[in-house]
């Protein structure tokens, strides 16, 4: 192979973009902006910072498409379009920041934001199980720093504890899991993986690889039973830092496993079409999609606290969207990044809601938010777009990335085989989502305040974004084809 | 046993170790301590598959386990200083004590 680097260089100028913005924001702070208070060196950072996702997409978009580097880098269109979504939510994120509380050391938090988004995009075009760990590991370095950045609460330090340490082991089952894969293969490209599993066949050692693969995926997008870390995550870590894991961070790795699942593994896929399996890693994923349905909406019933509701009903999604990548042999990936991307936004808003709320005094528990229509009634609308669109209700886009997955699911084997019956359950356990997420609203849209409950002030720029995330949903909802035609 | 056989089950006793030390450990850094096992385990493999492999390869086995293993130092780097965050809170390090988020 004879390396292309000025190829390289082009494929991952958004990458470089971002890093250069991150330098760039550590540099400043460190020089012209030392002097200034901190709520205004945050300020400067994230204007720096949003030039530099500004780039990066305006790169991504420009930028060359197909195999990149002797094909270490696919930049096919689910490549580019998750970059431009995890930019989306970078993007959203930082504004979420501008309204939350300033960290220690704020210019220091937007690089480490900066390096996961590079993280994150990296992930979404690798075609190479070296490029894989890597991309996988700076992001979720980068996410476990972010999620332990309040050093002044305990809860943050204990959030990013367990996050690393379920985090670590993932990911050192996922490189057990790759050394059996290259053992058994003698490659680590994924085409000529593809090639050598579809000439063996399901391989014993290669079921062990797949399900050590399996593990690290059910961690990274937090799918029971792996799902023990999200719940603490959410409730402790800063704000922005639990947006951006429950948003980019998710629609990054359904992209990367999808891509690693289906084109490099399609011929060891198995059959959820009818109810006899067949060796393969898809009813493993059936399992797991079962268990995270049936766990994330049962335990969100249980909940008081917000953001636990919030990390439990993440699980639920995680469990329907692993539908959408059992369907995406078949209908292709349109359906789940449709899910994954209006997903994203809307909790990147969920959370801009409690930051901002956060502000005027606490929004820990549900009932935290009574009365938000006459506090905030601008952040009451936005939480009510959120929310129903994580819902699922006709017309936002929540709806819609239901519809298709479930319908592609459906399309495997009609009602007869596990992948029917799981959208059944699926679209069973919906009207259970509907209850807890509707005693939010209820306490947001109808609880009258509490007396001592004072107006929000929401900052202009946090305003902004809400809005922006709520205007998107709107327009994926009245207008899907906007996304799931770029397939 | 062919040399690659024992390679593989050794690696394999080492995962083993390595897991159940760090999901049996109460002390932060002993669990950090299995999980360098699981991925030295790992890295053992890749070794092993590029030396004992059947057709003579580039490298491919052994510069995966020298970025594996410059990974694992930033992992234990970022990990470490969690650690040293926790025990500013609870002057401890035992996993037991940190139950602040529950529900």
């Amino acid at each position: 192979m004879n390396p292309d680097y000025a190829g390289l260089f082009l494929a991952l100028k958004p990458e470089t973009a971002l890093v250069v913005g991150a330098v760039a924001v550590l540099g400043l702070d460190l020089s012209v902006f030392r002097r200034h208070a901190a709520a205004e060196r945050l300020r400067l950072a994230l204007w720096v910072a949003s030039l530099a996702v500004l780039t990066a997409g305006v790169n991504v978009w420009l930028g060359p498409r197909g195999p990149a580097f002797g094909g270490v880098l696919m930049l096919d269109h689910l490549a580019v379009a998750t970059r431009l979504g995890v930019l989306v939510l970078t993007l959203l994120t930082l504004g979420v920041a501008r309204g939350a509380a300033v960290p220690h050391q704020p210019a220091e938090y937007v690089a480490v934001v900066l390096f996961a988004a590079t993280g994150l995009m990296l992930m979404a075009a690798a075609q190479q199980l070296l490029l894989v760990f890597l991309s996988l590991e700076l992001a979720s370095l980068s996410l476990y720093v972010l999620a332990g950045f309040d050093r002044a609460r305990p809860e943050s330090a204990e959030a990013a504890l367990k996050y690393f340490l379920f985090g670590g082991m993932a990911s050192a089952f996922l490189l057990f899991g790759f050394s059996l894969i290259y053992g058994v293969t003698g490659s680590i490209e994924l085409p000529r993986i593809a090639a050598q599993v579809s000439l063996q066949g399901a391989d014993p050692l290669l079921m062990v690889a797949l399900v050590m693969v399996l593990v690290a995926f059910g961690f990274k997008v937090a799918a029971a039973p792996f799902h023990l870390w999200a719940p603490d995550v959410y409730q402790g870590a800063p704000t922005p830092s639990a947006a951006l894991i429950a948003s980019a961070s998710k629609l990054a790795g359904f992209t990367l496993f999808t891509r690693l699942l289906w084109p490099g593994f399609h011929a060891a896929v198995g059959n959820v079409a009818a109810p006899t399996f067949g060796p393969g890693w898809l009813p493993t994923v059936a399992v797991v999609s079962a268990a995270s349905l049936l766990l994330g909406n049962l335990a969100a019933l249980a909940q008081s606290s917000l953001r636990r509701l919030l990390a439990y009903s993440a699980i639920a999604h995680a469990g329907a969207l692993l539908l959408g990548v059992m369907a995406a042999g078949r209908s292709g990936p349109a359906p789940l990044f449709y899910y994954a991307s209006t997903y994203g936004l809307a909790a990147v808003g969920a959370f801009g809601v409690i930051s901002a709320m956060e502000r005027g005094g606490r929004c820990e528990y549900i009932t935290d938010l009574a009365g938000l229509h006459r506090r905030s009634p601008l952040l009451a609308g936005c939480l009510a777009v959120f929310i129903l669109s994580l819902a699922g209700i006709p017309p936002l886009a929540g709806f819609f990335g239901k519809f298709t997955v479930f319908a592609a699911a459906l399309r495997l084997g009609g009602v007869a085989g596990p992948a029917g019956w799981l959208a059944i359950l699926a679209i069973a356990l919906s009207t259970v989502a509907l209850y807890y997420y509707l005693i939010v609203l209820k306490q947001a849209l109808i609880a009258a305040p509490a007396a001592d409950a004072r107006p929000i002030r929401v900052p202009r720029t946090t305003a902004l974004t809400l809005v922006a995330a709520a205007g998107l949903i709107v327009w994926f909802g009245l207008d899907p084809a906007q996304l799931l035609g770029l397939f | 046993m062919s040399p690659l056989q024992l390679c593989v089950a050794f690696s394999s006793v080492l995962f083993a170790v390595g897991l159940t030390g760090a999901l049996a450990r109460s002390n932060s850094i002993l669990v950090l301590l299995g999980i360098e096992l699981m991925l030295n385990a790992a890295n053992l493999n890749f070794i092993a598959f590029w030396r004992y492999s059947p057709a003579p390869s580039p490298a491919t086995g052994v510069i995966f386990v020298i970025f594996a293993i410059a990974v694992a130092a930033a992992e234990t780097a970022v990990g470490l200083a969690l650690v040293i965050s926790i025990y500013r809170h609870q002057r401890n390090i035992r996993l037991q004590e940190a139950t602040r988020l529950k529900g």
